[in-house]
């Protein structure tokens, strides 16, 4: 079932640098689909595009449509922060918030307006198991976040994004900036997640894409090469430049 | 303008208007709040202006800035006499202070061992803090005196004897005079610039100095050939601005000036700076001239400081252009 | 003697002058603060807190006015030039970021800073005190909070855009607004920092005097009355270091050393917590 369908996406930054050209392509519910290429090929700009990040910056322009459950979420009047609460984002260096580690998986609670002291430590127990962190982090709550390790940072990102149930996880190359361990868990859950929530992984790592992913888009300059299942994509492309980039012959 | 434009990329990013409304709050509060410091300036000079306008009326402005009569009972007021004081502690501060200062920076860049560093450039912070009024009153009652007993009759026998510069020790060495405020003016903006230097000198990246000292040059040839040139510009910006502040110096002059309107040509005189005649004549003025020609020196003041504090930190901001590449 | 023989014995000699000149440096610092210890330990009696000024030239008055005076001034000053301080540095780095018109403010405001004090008292004279007729404690914390604010503007702005880009994006990626993101999320992040640059703003102008001369000018008088002239250790260091009088220099002495440590003890402390913040 296709939770989200990009339709003839063209973007430009500073008015008419064209960044993206054309993209269309189905993301299917509970699936994770990966997004791949070489460097400035699009697919982070691709990403930003579904949470409209772009727009905390200016002279950018969308053309196109995003449909999200039937609504076109470029449209003008869209409602950005209700938007951003059902697709959530985890960036590539973990960015906990200066506050306890139970604060931070509450923070995007509490601008739902979940007051309730319970029913909040309920949700952040919640995520942070969804997240596979609470056994690691369940004596630390009231610590700051910033003495958890790099990969159990990461992770804590994950949960603040869970607390709040999106429907959509973008994950912008959320394993680049971590050790072999820590990529390996974060692969686990991207993995175990998909069930509970529909999953777009940006990543520059090919085997990565190909371990966690059910669906792979391959983008080259701003274009979309090619789309289909992973298996396919990585054991039988049709397009010939899909098949340089995967077998390194480029990138 | 692009305010408004800051305003509507702001507003889209919170579309509804449940939510609009405490954004727009919030914006307009940081806003007006940056724009005070406009307001404020423009509205001293603007009341500076108004203030002195009956005396610019009176005595123009070429006529003032070179007339040496200061006289509340005629009313005639002209500011050759602080302006020349201000100039003077001024320029012999800077002389003290600068070498020094600059010394201090090197030696403290440069020379000190690791664990010297530190408690020096706290000690430069900490003399930095003390505010100018007990400089001003430890002037009075501790160097004065050393001043007017040793120091001023050391340089009236030695230096005084001198042809050309007998005139500039001439009179009693009372201890309230020229040198001693220069003195303490220069006690007062060593640390400031010895900070500013400091920090430059500390810009240097450490790759271009091993390369001088790979060629064998010693350290003071990296110090004065590499380091120096480096910061110049920082350097520059740090005097300029120690300047704009002894500039405007009150206490820390008042106490050992005096306030005698003259033009002194010996350092052991009494003189007067405009900050000095300001806090001293300003409750007293009994006419509305009076009053008026004190807001004329403060307007000149002003001007000056302003204009020197905008030439630093022009010199300061290419300095660090010049850097963060 | 050869070039090389030459160059190292001016090398030797350029730095021991520098040498020199810490020294000097250094030398007057323990000199000032030593003598203002001395001879302030001597006057610090109780009655100095606790007592009024004694009729001139009497023996046994205190300075309890001008403390109090001096903590009311301070202390008004800071309510109303703290908060426009931050806002305006939040606007600054937020709002406004990179905009033209906000480096030109930041720029003015870096002049405002060392603008002479004395010209702020002028012109607060012509606001505040000519039109009321009279002096007043509030014009002085006025005359104050004009020279805090680009202080507290500055240091707020600089901490800020320390700050990375990257936690404001989380935030935003959960769905907030952005003065939720400034207040919730990056004031947070900058605690310490801003703390540090309020702390140093109340030091700047807990020793100044020049503003308040014709500002709060000064009562020799206990009063908590701030609509009128009030008392402050400042100015009436001024008055009685100038004075004939020995007890009142006795006196003065004892309110420098009040004031030195005040300030020093607030320059040490936001100097340790901004190390103590940033030593992770």
């Amino acid at each position: 079932m296709t939770e989200i369908e990009v339709k003839s996406l063209d973007f430009y930054y500073n008015g008419d640098a064209r960044a993206l050209q054309n993209i269309s392509l189905p993301i299917y519910k509970n699936k994770v689909t990966a997004l791949i290429g070489p460097s400035g090929c699009g697919k982070t700009t691709l990403l930003r595009c579904f949470n409209r990040m772009h727009d905390l910056y200016p002279k950018h322009r969308y053309e196109g449509e995003i449909h999200f459950q039937e609504k076109n979420i470029l449209a003008n009047g869209v409602d950005l922060i209700n938007l951003r609460s059902r697709i959530g984002m985890v960036f590539q260096k973990p960015t906990p918030f200066p506050m306890s580690v139970a604060e931070n998986i509450a923070y995007g609670l509490r601008l739902k307006g979940i007051r309730n002291k319970s029913e909040l430590i309920g949700r952040i127990e919640e995520a942070l198991k969804h997240a596979a962190l609470w056994t690691e982090v369940r004596d630390k709550m009231n610590e700051s976040a910033y003495e958890l390790s790099g990969g159990q940072q990461q992770r804590l990102v994950i949960a603040r994004a869970l607390a709040v149930e999106p429907e959509v996880l973008l994950f912008d190359e959320p394993t680049s900036a971590l050790d072999p361990i820590s990529t390996a868990k974060i692969e686990e859950l991207v993995v175990s997640l998909k069930k509970d929530v529909t999953i777009i992984i940006v990543t520059h790592n090919m085997q990565q894409a190909a371990r966690v992913s059910d669906m792979t888009g391959f983008l080259y300059m701003g274009e979309l090469i090619e789309y289909g299942t992973t298996e396919k994509i990585f054991t039988n492309p049709d397009n010939k430049q899909t098949d340089d980039y995967i077998t390194g012959r480029f990138g | 303008m692009s305010i408004l434009r800051t305003c509507g990329k702001v507003c889209s990013l919170a579309i509804s208007p449940k939510r609009k409304f405490p954004e727009l709050i919030f914006l307009s509060l940081t806003a007006i709040a940056s724009f005070s410091v406009i307001f404020f300036i423009i509205g001293i000079i603007i009341v500076l202006f108004k203030e002195s306008s009956l005396a610019i009326g009176k005595f123009g402005i070429v006529d003032f800035l070179t007339s040496t009569v200061w006289n509340p009972v005629t009313g005639v007021f002209g500011a050759a006499t602080t302006i020349y004081g201000t100039f003077v502690t001024t320029a012999l501060a800077l002389l003290f202070a600068i070498p020094t200062a600059l010394g201090i920076a090197i030696f403290v860049t440069e020379i000190a061992p690791n664990f010297l560093k530190g408690p020096i450039g706290i000690a430069i912070e900490l003399l930095a803090a003390i505010p100018s009024i007990i400089y001003g009153m430890w002037g009075l009652f501790t160097l004065a005196p050393i001043m007017s007993r040793y120091i001023e009759p050391a340089l009236q026998n030695t230096f005084g004897k001198l042809p050309f510069l007998s005139v500039l020790f001439k009179g009693t060495p009372m201890g309230v005079d020229l040198l001693t405020a220069s003195v303490i003016l220069a006690i007062m903006i060593i640390p400031f610039t010895a900070s500013i230097a400091r920090d430059s000198f500390n810009l240097t990246p450490s790759v271009v100095k091993e390369s001088a000292y790979a060629i064998g040059a010693t350290q003071w040839e990296v110090v004065k050939n590499v380091v120096l040139p480096y910061s110049k510009l920082g350097v520059f910006g740090g005097v300029a601005l120690s300047l704009g502040r002894a500039l405007g110096e009150t206490m820390a002059v008042a106490f050992v000036l005096g306030n005698n309107h003259k033009i002194a040509t010996s350092l052991f005189d009494a003189a007067s700076t405009i900050t000095v005649t300001l806090a001293n004549e300003f409750t007293e003025a009994d006419s509305d001239l009076y009053l008026s020609s004190l807001y004329y020196l403060a307007l000149v003041l002003f001007v000056m400081s302003f204009v020197i504090l905008a030439i630093s930190k022009f010199f300061l901001l290419k300095a660090e252009r010049k850097y963060s590449r | 003697m050869n070039i090389e023989k030459k160059r190292k014995i001016e090398s030797v000699i350029a730095l021991t002058l520098s040498g020199f000149a810490a020294t000097i440096g250094l030398f007057w610092l323990v000199y000032i603060l030593s003598d203002v210890l001395i001879h302030g330990l001597g006057a610090l009696h109780i009655s100095l807190f606790f007592n009024d000024p004694a009729p001139a030239g009497a023996e046994g008055g205190g300075l309890r006015n001008a403390f109090v005076g001096q903590l009311m001034i301070t202390f008004a000053a800071t309510l109303m030039g703290v908060p426009v301080g931050i806002l305006g540095g939040t606007f600054l780095a937020e709002y406004a970021r990179g905009k033209k018109f906000a480096r030109i403010i930041s720029i003015i405001s870096d002049i405002m800073v060392s603008v002479p004090s004395i010209v702020i008292g002028a012109f607060i004279y012509a606001m505040l005190v000519r039109p009321l007729h009279h002096f007043s404690g509030w014009a002085g914390a006025f005359a104050l909070s004009i020279i805090m604010i680009p202080v507290v503007l500055r240091t707020t702005e600089d901490m800020l855009s320390l700050v990375p880009w990257t936690l404001r994006e989380a935030a935003f990626a959960l769905g907030a607004p952005y003065y939720k993101v400034i207040i919730q999320v990056v004031y947070r992040g900058a605690a310490t920092g801003i703390l540090t640059g309020v702390l140093l703003s109340i030091a700047r102008v807990a020793g100044e005097t020049a503003p308040l001369l014709f500002t709060s000018f000064n009562n020799n008088f206990f009063s908590t009355d701030m609509n009128r002239p009030i008392a402050s250790l400042t100015v009436t260091i001024f008055q009685y270091a100038m004075g004939p009088y020995k007890s009142w220099h006795e006196q003065a002495w004892g309110a420098a050393l009040v004031v030195t440590l005040f300030i020093l003890v607030l320059t040490i402390a936001g100097r340790l917590i901004l190390k103590w913040r940033y030593r992770r």
